[in-house]
């Protein structure tokens, strides 16, 4: 792929890569607490099933995913072992923070121990909230950030100019890159 | 006192014996093996040190606190109705019975008491969430063992109680439906039979869980003699639950205990296992969930009439003292030790999780195991991490 | 069911049952007993001197005592903090920080109290031990060997040391934290910064004096 790693490429092919993108998403499933469970139901029960979203949440590991789900309480512990797999991910890779307590912290904001937010160590591209969000919010993220995912310049992503999007048109806000999605 | 078993017995002796036997057979070369902290086969965040001599565990060590959000400290620093809202998250797929000691143990300083309707909700949404919580255990013992179907079947009738909880209290996961004084609100129009016919699915889901995961013999052989705990040891360690009546304990604290609860209200049995070995305490836990589905249904006829909350201040104050209340969680015994000095909020709470009881035994338990075994006995002592690392 | 909960035992309220294992228990231990309190229908709570701790706790193991439940530690002290509700910018809140303990009495800041129980019979005792100025209280982990991680985790929240405890490390927070959080004095930095928002629950209802002794109905 020549003409990405130099940065030009022409906007269909960009859009046809965006789009199988979008539709093979490999997600790493980071369970710390509660949520966990409910990124369980989403991911491996059938009646939420996610797979029909093209999402595939079973990938060996970090080094093999496009998307990491951080869903429950980070805390001061864990959080180098979050940073050192993001880093072990290959880009381009996506976060989606899921949950209170990943978000900034939850009902835990006064503790001694808990990191106020995973987006103090790593990047965020969707937050989901909720104490814990329901099976269905997740998916929404997922759908928002395929979205996103599909608007993406990536030859930008490649010279190292962040996350932008292919055109400044688009009205939706879950299209402009570079910016962090909360579902609503 | 029980006596232990021929094969218990021998399946405890050889364990204990592996680890010597195979440092004078075979000379070989240390390795240290680190699972986790997050790791799917541990379903959290717990880590497991371990070194290995060959395939065999010489020692292992759990390293907890991944998940130790405070709670002990927060509590501190919350009104007694905020704290309900905190320990809902303890133990996290049976939210709403972690809030019921806690509100027994305040409604005893207090010297008050539920009415009796409450009570008897309080109970089947009790046993409610045991199911939920036990139910996706069942699941996830198939996930362990590398039999991914299991999971499925859990995940698609733990929903229909998830619903149920949901209905009632607005909440699917966390609750927070316990008040001191009683519940929230009344039962939503049409949940009695909407439950018992959750019930009938539940059995129907105990019975394809028997059929498809302990007739099994590959289940059977990674199991049974496998992770043996005598009594004595699981009762020093603080063993509870079906841990400790899986090691021939016959002791329920529904049924011997004396709380303003319903339980006695119920014909049920409490099942033991002599064996003390990974496959009873997975059985004893799928017994359990059977006799839950049963407590739920003879509740469900007898809900007497009345209020679901009796009178209290509107703004709470616990009278100074002590009171230390605990019950049968799906876990094991989770009990709060509660000091008021007469304040809005409690002066300390001691929180007393079964997990970390139960995971204790682990150094103990894992000396001398093959490393798949690592996995199989952790699964069938089942924890959760928030219950661990509070 | 419970009794009413009041300070005092009344004499109407019998528990044969409690009072004949307090009776045992405090019986069994001599002189190593401080104080000791029944409350009927509820619980027993013995104190015992701090260098008899262990014995102590043989001495209820060889009674039938033999699940081990808990054990931990209080900081009886009042937080100079409060709930960690005063606004920063106005000058310190005078509290009063006289220690009072609890049940069974006490004679310093720090104790430690675990809790045995009958298995079966569900008869329980929590015992409790003033901790001296050395900060150091026997261990009992070769009595129980579930008590290795509660000491551990005592150790960890409270900085009181376990006399002939294998390995006291942390349990949960990582080896570079500082200080003991269970301690009253540790604060909770978070709710320092600002004020507190939530202090508007315990303001009085509009119409409804201000001691909260209105009934909900």
């Amino acid at each position: 792929m020549g003409l990405v790693d130099r940065g030009r490429l022409p906007k269909p092919l960009t859009s046809l890569f965006n789009l199988g993108r979008s539709y093979s998403l490999w997600v790493y499933q980071w369970g710390l607490a509660c949520c966990a469970i409910e990124m369980g139901a989403a991911f491996g029960s059938p009646r939420y099933d996610v797979m029909r979203l093209g999402v595939i949440p079973l990938p060996a590991s970090p080094r093999q995913a496009d998307l990491v789900v951080i869903s429950g309480t980070v805390t001061d512990k864990m959080a180098p072992a979050i940073k050192r797999l993001y880093e072990q991910m290959p880009e381009p890779k996506y976060v989606i923070s899921m949950g209170s307590c990943a978000n900034c912290g939850g009902p835990y904001w006064d503790s001694y121990s808990v990191t106020k937010g995973v987006d103090q160590i790593i990047p965020v591209d969707v937050y989901v909230p909720g104490c814990p969000p329901r099976p269905e919010a997740l998916l929404e993220g997922i759908v928002l950030l395929q979205q996103r995912i599909k608007n993406e310049d990536m030859g930008a992503r490649w010279r190292g100019e962040g996350t932008r999007p292919m055109s400044a048109v688009d009205g939706s806000s879950a299209e402009k890159g570079g910016v962090p999605v909360v579902v609503d | 006192m029980t006596m232990l078993g021929d094969r218990q017995q021998l399946s405890y002796i050889a364990a204990q014996a592996a680890d010597a036997r195979v440092n004078v057979e075979l000379e070989t070369e240390g390795m240290t093996l680190n699972i986790g902290p997050q790791h799917p086969a541990t379903h959290g965040t717990l880590r497991i040190v371990a070194r290995l001599d060959g395939e065999q565990v010489v020692w292992a060590e759990p390293v907890a606190g991944y998940m130790h959000r405070g709670y002990e400290k927060l509590t501190e620093v919350r009104t007694f109705p905020q704290v309900t809202a905190l320990i809902n998250r303890i133990d996290w797929l049976g939210s709403f019975a972690n809030e019921v000691p806690f509100i027994l143990a305040a409604e005893k300083l207090m010297g008050v008491e539920a009415p009796p309707r409450a009570q008897h909700i309080r109970t089947i949404l009790f046993e409610l969430s045991r199911i939920a919580n036990v139910s996706l255990f069942l699941g996830d013992l198939g996930v362990q063992l590398g039999a991914v179907t299991p999971v499925f079947f859990a995940f698609r009738d733990r929903e229909y109680v998830l619903n149920l909880i949901e209905a009632a209290t607005g909440g699917r996961f966390h609750p927070n439906f316990d008040r001191i004084g009683g519940l929230k609100d009344d039962l939503p129009a049409g949940f009695i039979d909407e439950t018992r016919t959750v019930m009938v699915k539940l059995r129907r889901f105990c019975d394809e869980i028997e059929s498809l995961l302990f007739g099994n013999e590959i289940f059977q052989s990674r199991t049974r003699g496998v992770g043996v705990i005598p009594r004595d040891v699981a009762l020093s360690y603080g063993l509870s639950g079906a841990n400790l009546r899986a090691s021939g304990v016959e002791w329920d604290l529904r049924r011997d205990q004396d709380l303003p609860m319903a339980w006695n209200k119920a014909d049920w049995k409490v099942w033991t296992h002599p064996d003390g070995d990974s496959f009873a305490r997975c059985w004893v836990r799928l017994q359990e969930v059977r006799e839950s589905t049963k407590i739920v249904d003879q509740l469900l006829d007898t809900i007497p009439a009345g209020p679901v909350m009796t009178k209290v201040p509107k703004i709470i104050k616990v009278p100074e003292g002590e009171a230390w209340v605990s019950t049968e969680n799906p876990l094991g015994e989770m009990g709060y030790y509660v000091v008021s000095k007469g304040d809005l909020g409690p002066f300390r709470v001691k929180i007393r999780s079964a997990s970390f009881n139960n995971i204790s035994i682990v150094p103990w338990v894992l000396r001398g195991v093959y490393v798949p075994d690592i996995i199989t006995i952790l699964a069938s002592l089942y924890f959760i991490l928030g219950d661990i690392d509070r | 069911m419970f009794p009413l909960s009041s300070t005092e035992t009344t004499a109407e309220v019998r528990d044969d049952v409690r009072a004949a294992a307090l009776a045992e228990v405090t019986g069994a231990l001599g002189d190593a007993v401080r104080d000791s309190l029944l409350k009927p229908g509820d619980d027993i709570w013995v104190r015992v001197d701090a260098t008899a701790w262990r014995t102590t706790v043989e001495t209820l193991k060889s009674l039938g005592y033999g699940y081990f439940c808990f054990l931990s530690a209080i900081d009886w002290m009042p937080s100079p903090y409060g709930k960690g509700e005063d606004d920063p910018t106005e000058p310190a809140v005078e509290r009063d920080m006289t220690i009072r303990q609890g049940y069974a009495g006490g004679e310093s800041r720090f104790q430690v109290f675990a809790r045995f129980v009958k298995p079966c019979e569900t008869v329980g005792v929590t015992i409790k031990t003033d901790v001296p100025e050395s900060m150091s209280v026997p261990s009992i982990s070769a009595v129980f060997a579930g008590a290795n991680w509660h000491e551990r985790e005592t150790h960890e929240m409270f900085g009181i040391s376990f006399d002939g405890h294998p390995d006291l490390r942390n349990m949960y927070l990582p080896t570079d934290f500082e200080g003991h959080p269970l301690r009253k004095d540790f604060p909770l930095l978070a709710r320092m910064v600002k004020p507190w928002p939530g202090i508007v629950d315990v303001e009085p209802l509009p119409g409804e004096d201000s001691n909260g002794e209105d009934d909900a109905s």
